[in-house]
């Protein structure tokens, strides 16, 4: 590409591109033990672009307004504009598989000690990028105006009145409103389509320039010594990214499925009935992705408050991985305590997921309380596995 | 192949997460629109719950004709054979909750045992104690005769949008297919305890199988709820749940074509970016 005098030297020349070509891409080495978990980081940019497609095209005809909104998404979207229903379908699709693919990346962070140090900064971006995501899915819930957009609004905006103090107040400057109305669906609008996405785009600058700074963790969790780089690693571009071209092609293959053929596990069926404020439904639930939190925050059915401080407790506890696991060995690869206790935590993480969305009465609720201590569990027991491993390294060193 | 082990890992974990939210979670939370279809196997067309028709008594279409005349267009119209409503829409919703239906082609959509059960006491055909229409105390004969005339009058062939126009839009209105409701929402929404809903999209929210059995039997799914049995016959309920499904999802045709082009080029890519992926990788490891 460098061709002498051509636009490339010349851009070259006022923006230092190849400079940052090779910083980015083609001198980004990569270790080679890696496994396709690690093409997840890229499909979840992946995903963001076809969210950001998709809710343009979304935007051009969607009405933020309680008396439109409704129609304006089943009627003017899925059955008035030409394709309407592909860019409907395609975003609420990947709103759900946004999460799959980020639920797997974070896994994989977590299996393979990723969180450590030195990447804490890559963990704590990471974690802002899932919190901003959450958000995002969120106030786009409400948007199509659907019996459960506004009710699960209604449920989750209400939880802040828990907060001391400021609770009750805290609620109607969220909502606008004494209930979640008119203004509520404005403001989440607002916050939908402008804020969040661009803050979600400057995060996601950082959390890739981090990774370039501290460089990709491995099966092993043994970092490459700068000699190393250049012999044993591979290239980000091309050799990298050749593997991922192909897992993003199945990748699709199996997304675009899912929006011809298999939509509606994206859409709630009650969420098809106008909202109406007058009519609460029987169940009210998040979408599966919330599940396993809104679990926790049943799970202590005896106690509100408890439930509630638990449920903020589920969605940051994980930002503090890198400070409750000090252990010396990074990847879950080579450590069989920890392998256990992740594996615990996944099907946990799994249990709950399901428990969240059924009716919480009788062995419901409890196998939810039992659900949730466990997935604590988990956070409590990482200091002490990590002691014990200390020592054995210890050990093993003398 | 240490990379399709973790592949399966996934899958696995993922099915199982699926069948727990979706099939098991809408196991639990519909439970008891289950029971109540197989307690009353519906939807049953024969209603069976109804006393059965007259034996030996076959209706006189002509005695029919008369006998409607004498008891029925006192409140109902009868536009086919030119008879206009004796009030206007309006005052009849405001003195019944809801505008009596036309006559002219309900002998189409009904079935003949229900219309039998429902002439003799409409409250207990409709399973709904506040049913407007009173039961008229008719003899068995009077009775088959209308039914015969009102069967004879009734368009033939009617296909889901008419039965739906005959059956349900005197209380639902269908907004994005530009119809509304007969009766204004103030009368029903004190007749029926609310307004009942559009049904614009009603099969998406509600699927065929509860559609299916409500509209069959309201009462087994929703207790107390206003909306009365109305006694479609198994062909004209067909009809409708087919025509609510096609106004629901207007693009399905194309969806699916649309669809098997897309997968079909995304196979090509699985197969082109996986042949680059050999090269570049030739010679690595």
């Amino acid at each position: 590409m460098e061709k002498k005098g051509g636009f490339i030297e010349w851009l070259d020349r006022r923006l230092a591109i190849t400079a940052v070509w090779r910083i980015m891409m083609s001198e980004y080495y990569l270790p080679k033990n890696i496994n396709f978990l690690w093409s997840f980081g890229v499909l979840t940019m992946l995903v963001f672009a076809i969210l950001v497609v998709s809710g343009i095209f979304l935007l051009m005809y969607y009405k933020p307004d309680a008396k439109l909104a409704f129609d304006s998404v089943n009627k003017t979207i899925m059955m008035d504009v030409a394709f309407g229903w592909v860019f409907r379908h395609t975003h609420a699709v990947a709103a759900s598989i946004m999460f799959l693919v980020l639920y797997i990346h974070i896994a994989r962070g977590m299996y393979y000690g990723s969180y450590k140090a030195p990447r804490e900064v890559v963990w704590i971006t990471g974690f802002l990028l899932f919190v901003l995501m959450s958000a995002t899915a969120f106030t786009g819930y409400l948007l199509p105006w659907g019996q459960m957009s506004y009710w699960a609004a209604q449920t989750i905006t209400t939880l802040f009145e828990k907060i001391p103090f400021i609770g009750p107040d805290l609620v109607i400057w969220i909502r606008g409103n004494y209930i979640v109305a008119d203004a509520t669906l404005t403001r989440f609008f607002a916050l939908h389509v402008v804020f969040l996405p661009l803050l979600l785009i400057v995060v996601t600058a950082i959390h890739l320039y981090a990774v370039r700074i501290v460089g990709s963790n491995n099966e092993d969790g043994i970092p490459m010594t700068k000699e190393e780089k250049k012999v044993k690693g591979i290239p980000f571009w091309p050799v990298f990214m050749a593997k991922e071209y192909f897992v993003m092609s199945v990748f699709l293959l199996f997304f675009f499925y899912l929006v011809f053929f298999n939509y509606d596990f994206a859409m709630d069926p009650i969420n098809f009935q106008p909202a109406n404020i007058l009519q609460t439904p029987p169940h009210i639930y998040p979408e599966w992705y919330f599940l396993a939190y809104y679990e926790v925050l049943r799970g202590f059915f005896f106690s509100q408050n408890l439930g509630l401080i638990a449920f903020v407790a589920s969605m940051f506890i994980i930002l503090f991985m890198p400070w409750l696991d000090k252990s010396p060995i990074v990847s879950g690869k080579h450590r069989p305590l920890y392998k256990i206790a992740f594996w615990v935590f996944i099907l946990d993480f799994l249990f709950l997921t399901i428990l969240g969305k059924l009716p919480p009465t009788g062995l419901f609720a409890w196998l939810g309380f039992v659900g949730s201590i466990v997935f604590f569990l988990f956070f409590a027991a990482l200091p002490i596995i990590s002691k014990i491993e200390k020592s054995q390294v210890e050990r093993a060193g003398r | 192949m240490k990379e399709l082990k973790i592949l399966a890992v996934i899958v696995i974990l993922v099915l199982i997460g699926y069948l727990g939210i979706e099939p098991l979670a809408h196991g639990i939370m519909h439970k008891h629109v289950e029971e109540a279809i197989k307690k009353y196997n519906l939807p049953d067309f024969k209603f069976s719950d109804l006393d059965p028709l007259p034996s030996g008594i076959t209706g006189n279409a002509e005695a029919g004709k008369q006998a409607v005349q004498q008891f029925c267009v006192s409140c109902h119209s009868l536009k086919k054979e030119g008879i206009n409503a004796p009030m206007p829409p309006q005052a009849a919703a405001q003195s019944f909750g809801v505008v009596p239906p036309d006559l002219s082609n309900i002998g189409g959509i009904l079935d003949k045992k229900y219309l039998y059960n429902f002439l003799k006491n409409p409250q207990k055909a409709t399973e709904n104690p506040k049913f407007a229409m009173p039961a008229l105390g008719l003899s068995d004969q009077q009775i088959m005769d209308i039914i015969a005339y009102l069967k004879s009058i009734a368009k033939k062939d009617m296909n889901g949008e008419d039965v739906v126009k005959e059956g349900c839009v005197r209380c639902h209105s269908i907004k994005y297919q530009k119809i509304s409701a007969l009766s204004p929402p103030d009368t029903m929404k004190k007749y029926l305890g609310k307004v009942p809903p559009d049904l614009s999209v009603i099969y998406k929210a509600k699927g065929e199988e509860y559609l299916n059995a409500f509209i069959n039997k309201p009462q087994a799914i929703i207790p107390g709820t206003g909306m009365p049995r109305v006694g479609l016959s198994q062909e004209a309920q067909e009809k409708a749940i087919a025509y609510l499904d096609r106004i629901s999802d207007p693009h399905k045709e194309q969806r699916q074509k649309v669809g098997l082009i897309v997968l079909g080029y995304l196979l090509v890519m699985v197969g082109l970016t996986f042949a680059w992926k050999k090269k570049i990788w030739r010679n690595i490891h």
